[in-house]
């Protein structure tokens, strides 16, 4: 059957960045059909109420990254979007004490004071340089990636461009920036701090979401994540949106049915529709064709070119470079439906720390011990964790009184020894409930639901293949002009008027919608 | 005394005599001055067991630049290379073994044994390494740019590397950009899967550093190793006959001939410094000796916290030089033997014992070894990479006997208890001497003698500051134009007229003398602008 119907884009899969990339091909005037797999929109940004009554922001759970530009002129508050501040990070310890950044620097720098002096001298003075490196950094996330391969004058131009602004930096900046590119996290920091848990809280943000340890080269960059979301002083680094994280996607749905978007869900893309070297619509899984001048994807590299595309459009080198791409999955995720708080040892009773993250990472020993687990192949016995109460900082997430808890867990492996099943995530599980109760005893009595997902998981219901929750590893050979295959980082695929929009390219990886705003601005240039 | 110098260069490793020799070429009055009572730093030969001359710290030449060789006619002073073919034989434990040939082809056939497609895919895996290192041979021969503030020589400079990357094709460069990053694990993986010949290559990838060859930039180091080899030679081994010293002692006579004055047991207390500038040093007898430039061949760590006093630097320069990673990983076992290792399942004609002995079954095993020093002890099982030169050359050991060399990895200068001692230093010649016997049981039967040097003893014996034989680890952090610090990076530092030009400095790391030329450059090239 063919529908009559005629689109100007068609944008395959409902993540935070095709909803992006539609919402402003829509507000570019352009016709735009967004088709959706599963029966909501969000991707990995959503909420489900997997236990009734208790909303779970299933993957992603944190907003950090995601552009003051694209809030501001797609008005995402207007469609839902609030986001609350998480204001503190604290960092429980196995002897019983513990680390904390609050919201209030004062209190901070006496809580550090209290681990080290010299770490409360240098935190200063650490945040100082970062918030810089973050502004130079800032014009080459927000840039479409130039070909170094090409000799045209625009790549040319780009290059200059490139060359220009980090020789604008001065010394001082440009080498810290090269250090900060290629140092591991743990090197990079201890060239600052001494405390072990400040260290390996701070690195582990480095790891988030990589195959690699905090003693691994890469990893330091990441660190600067932190600090970006700062700059426009549009909110703080680290929110919650209010509802969960779906509250995120339906907001940028929002904005984009304003704009004249159709959204289609429980609508499963089975093809791309190539003539003659150029896309002309898609088939759906139940045999539909679905014409449109333009089609751009938002799932990860190897599902757009090994799944969705016929090989025999591709060139060889292409698909060889796709098939190479690095995509391995590395965390799990727990969420729990609980009867009461966690209690923590180290800072007994309800308190602020409810409020913020918690982190178990009390040493960058404990981390990199996790990390070897995992290159084994086995998931960690003793896994680095990220956690957010959302019900404390949103009641509206919980029946009164109950609470829900995100945790966020690494390492687990997507090529686990022999396997993922079911009996194995539930060991995956029982090993994050007993090693929080190590520092909250009465997290495992207090939990009336639990809902465990692994990589294997996210691939088969999320569709991110291998479960990398970044739709490609965020190494430095898979970055900028090279996300995800050397001249096709500008969004562009070898078939003509079809594109890519999602993690998988430049900038990638975290709720940013940038790429998925920069691969629209793609399209209507070429338009 | 008080006759004055040109230069004075502290310090008689091959880097400082390469470097002094060009500076006499340059027609500067130069001075070496090593503390030890012979020259060579950690390119030596010493009769440590009676009648053996072992090479007791480096034991292989790396890619000298061909035009060093010549211009300083190291052949005419007594200098001859031994090139070993066989290059490398990797055992493993069942018997096989694989051989890395200087001929690619014959490599490949020994690959088959194992894996046709790796066999196929060894010529095409070659050529990529050598279009990689060729590119990065350029940048090596070139001062680093200034990039932020250059003029327009630096700008010259990224032109030129920029044009030669460029002229590799639109293919192979961005297919060299983009392995460059890469970790040894993730570049070998895409070309083979052959457990031993992953691990062989990827030796290679971790010598000296600490890091497994799952770190990022190991593919880096890689490629730094196969610089300057011959196209298709993976690991190739060289060395002088009649030992390392011999190198050194040949570019020491070149450099007497051109006029150099080398004084051996003559240890510098520290390097004089009057208004910003250096102008001569301070013996450790209280002797002073002035000089308009002075060229330090120590590590960038010792030059800086042990030569010049901190007054004279910058709290923030300071800073950085004690954040130089220096991170020794290596120790050395040298083996004095009744015989030699008899490997199950090897050719009776020897054939393999003439280059490096590589245990290195997987890059797996490398890993797990890296694992046990990431958490402060020595490798359980290391990865060793070990030769006999009294194979291809028996003046080195009494008729009949032989000698063996070891490097040990990982092994690291920093113990989670305690320090390195005798107690230690045994257990690792024992674990050494065990491993090696999974593979040649008789050996353990042959050792007549053995000597173990700790990092700790690198650290004292050749003033290699925390043992690591690069002078500052080679990682992506710490090359080119960061190699030590930028500051240093042209070998010029913050005091005017002192200079480094050890391997702390580009392009560093292993037995070339490519520092020490390159800074030469640099220094008589000031010397004339300031005349």
């Amino acid at each position: 059957m063919t529908m009559a119907t005629r689109y100007d884009a068609i944008v395959i899969g409902g993540g935070h960045n095709g909803l992006v990339n539609a919402a402003y091909l829509a507000r570019a005037g352009k016709r735009v059909l967004v088709l959706e797999r599963r029966h909501l929109v969000g991707g990995s940004v959503v909420t489900e109420e997997i236990n009734p009554g208790f909303k779970y922001s299933v993957l992603s759970y944190v907003v950090s990254l995601l552009r003051p530009e694209i809030i501001r002129e797609l008005d995402l508050p207007r469609h839902g979007l609030e986001v609350l501040p998480l204001e503190s990070t604290m960092t429980p310890l196995p002897g019983g004490d513990y680390l904390a950044r609050w919201a209030d620097h004062d209190q901070t720098r006496r809580e550090l004071y209290r681990h080290s002096p010299k770490d409360a001298e240098a935190y200063d003075d650490y945040g100082k340089l970062m918030y810089h490196l973050a502004f130079a950094v800032k014009p080459i996330v927000a840039m479409v990636p130039p070909d170094p391969t090409s000799l045209s004058f625009k790549d040319l131009k780009s290059l200059l461009k490139l060359s220009r602004h980090f020789r604008s930096l001065g010394n001082e900046q440009f080498h810290a920036l090269f250090k900060l590119m290629t140092m591991s996290a743990a090197d990079f920091l201890d060239e600052w701090f001494e405390t072990e848990p400040l260290k390996a809280t701070m690195s582990a943000s480095g790891i988030i979401g990589t195959f690699l340890g905090p003693r691994s080269p890469g990893t330091a960059y990441v660190l600067l994540h932190h600090y970006m979301g700062e700059l426009d002083g549009a909110f703080r680094s680290w929110g919650f949106a209010k509802g969960g994280t779906g509250a995120i996607s339906e907001s940028i749905a929002g904005a984009a049915r304003r704009f004249g978007a159709e959204i289609r869900t429980d609508t499963s893309v089975a093809q791309v529709m190539v003539k003659n070297g150029r896309a002309v619509g898609v088939v759906l899984d139940n045999g539909d064709e679905i014409h449109a001048k333009v089609v751009v994807s938002g799932l990860d590299p190897k599902r757009t070119f090994l799944e969705l595309v016929e090989s025999k459009h591709l060139p060889d080198d292409f698909v060889k470079a796709i098939r190479r791409f690095k995509i391995r999955g590395s965390s799990g995720k727990v969420n729990l439906s609980l009867s009461e708080l966690p209690d923590f040892t180290s800072l007994p009773g309800k308190g602020a720390h409810h409020r913020g993250a918690i982190s178990i990472s009390p040493s960058v020993e404990y981390l990199e011990r996790a990390y070897d687990d995992a290159k084994y192949g086995n998931y960690s016995r003793r896994p680095y964790m990220d956690m957010i109460i959302p019900s404390m900082i949103d009641p509206g997430m919980a029946p009164p009184g109950k609470h829900v808890m995100s945790i966020f867990v690494q390492y687990a492996p997507s090529d686990l020894e022999g396997g993922w099943n079911e009996t194995k995530r539930e060991a995956f599980g029982d090993t994050v409930i007993e090693t929080l109760a190590q520092y909250a005893p009465n997290l495992p009595g207090a939990i009336i639901h639990r809902q465990a997902l692994t990589p294997w998981d996210m691939e088969r219901d999320f569709g991110l293949t291998q479960g990398n929750i970044f739709h490609g590893e965020l190494s430095l050979h898979q970055l900028f002009s090279l996300r995800p295959v050397v001249s096709y980082a500008d969004f562009r695929t070898p078939v003509k008027a079809f594109y890519q929009c999602g993690s998988g390219t430049h900038p990638g990886g975290g709720i940013s919608g940038w790429s998925g705003r920069l691969a629209a601005l793609k399209v209507l240039k070429d338009w | 005394m008080t006759t004055a110098y040109d230069a004075i260069v502290i310090g008689a490793g091959h880097n400082g005599l390469v470097a002094a020799a060009y500076l006499a070429k340059g027609g500067l009055k130069t001075l070496v001055l090593e503390r030890r009572e012979f020259v060579g730093g950690a390119a030596v030969s010493e009769e440590i067991f009676p009648g053996f001359k072992v090479d007791t710290a480096a034991h292989k030449i790396g890619a000298f630049h061909p035009a060093v060789m010549s211009e300083l006619g190291l052949m005419a002073h007594g200098l001859e290379l031994v090139e070993s073919d066989p290059s490398v034989f990797s055992p493993l434990p069942d018997g096989r073994a694989l051989m890395l040939w200087r001929d690619a082809q014959r490599t490949a056939d020994s690959i088959r044994q194992f894996s046709s497609a790796d066999a196929d895919n060894w010529i095409p895996f070659t050529q990529l390494i050598a279009k990689a290192t060729g590119v990065l041979e350029s940048a090596y021969r070139s001062t680093p740019p200034d990039f932020v503030d250059g003029t327009l020589k630096d700008l010259w400079t990224m032109a030129r590397l920029g044009g030669k990357l460029r002229r590799l094709g639109r293919r192979d460069m961005p297919e060299v950009m983009r392995i460059l990053p890469m970790t040894a694990r993730e570049l070998l993986d895409e070309w083979f899967e052959t457990d031993v010949v992953k691990g062989t290559l990827g030796a290679a990838a971790i010598t000296g550093l600490f890091q497994g060859p799952m770190a990022a930039g190991t593919a880096y180091t890689f490629l730094h190793h196969h610089v300057g080899a011959g196209n298709g030679a993976m690991r190739p081994t060289v060395r002088a006959r009649g030992g390392m010293g011999n190198l050194t002692e040949a570019l020491a006579a070149a450099a007497a001939q051109l006029g150099v004055e080398i004084r051996t047991d003559a240890a510098v207390g520290n390097v004089i410094i009057e208004n910003g500038c250096a102008t001569g040093v301070v013996l450790a007898g209280g002797d002073e000796i002035q000089a308009k430039t002075v060229v330090s061949n120590a590590d960038p760590r010792r030059t800086f916290s042990q030569l010049v006093h901190p007054p004279h630097l910058t709290p923030e320069f300071t800073r950085k030089i004690r954040n130089v990673k220096l991170k020794g990983v290596c120790a050395k076992v040298h083996l004095a033997l009744s015989e030699l290792p008899r490997f199950s399942g090897a050719s009776d004609n020897g054939d393999h014992l003439r280059g490096t002995i590589s245990i290195s079954p997987s890059l797996m095993y490398l890993e797990r070894a890296f694992d046990d020093a990431k958490y402060g002890s020595f490798s359980e099982k290391p990865y060793l990479e070990a030769v006999i030169p009294s194979v291809t050359d028996a003046g080195v050991a009494p008729p009949g006997k032989h000698l063996m060399s070891v490097l040990v990895q990982y092994a690291p200068y920093h113990l989670k208890d305690g320090q390195w001692d005798a107690a230690r230093c045994d257990a690792l010649g024992d674990t050494v001497v065990h491993t090696l016997a999974e593979y040649a049981p008789n050996i353990e039967s042959a050792v007549l003698e053995r000597h173990v040097l700790s990092p700790l003893d690198l650290e004292e014996t050749f003033g290699l500051t925390e043992g690591n034989i690069y002078h500052a680890e080679l990682t992506m952090d710490q090359v080119f134009l960061m190699r030590p610090v930028p500051e240093c990076a042209r070998y010029r530092t913050p005091i005017e007229g002192l200079y480094l030009c050890g391997a702390g400095t580009h392009p560093g790391g292993g037995v070339n003398g490519a520092s020490g030329y390159n800074a030469a450059r640099e220094i008589v090239r000031d010397s004339k602008r300031r005349r």
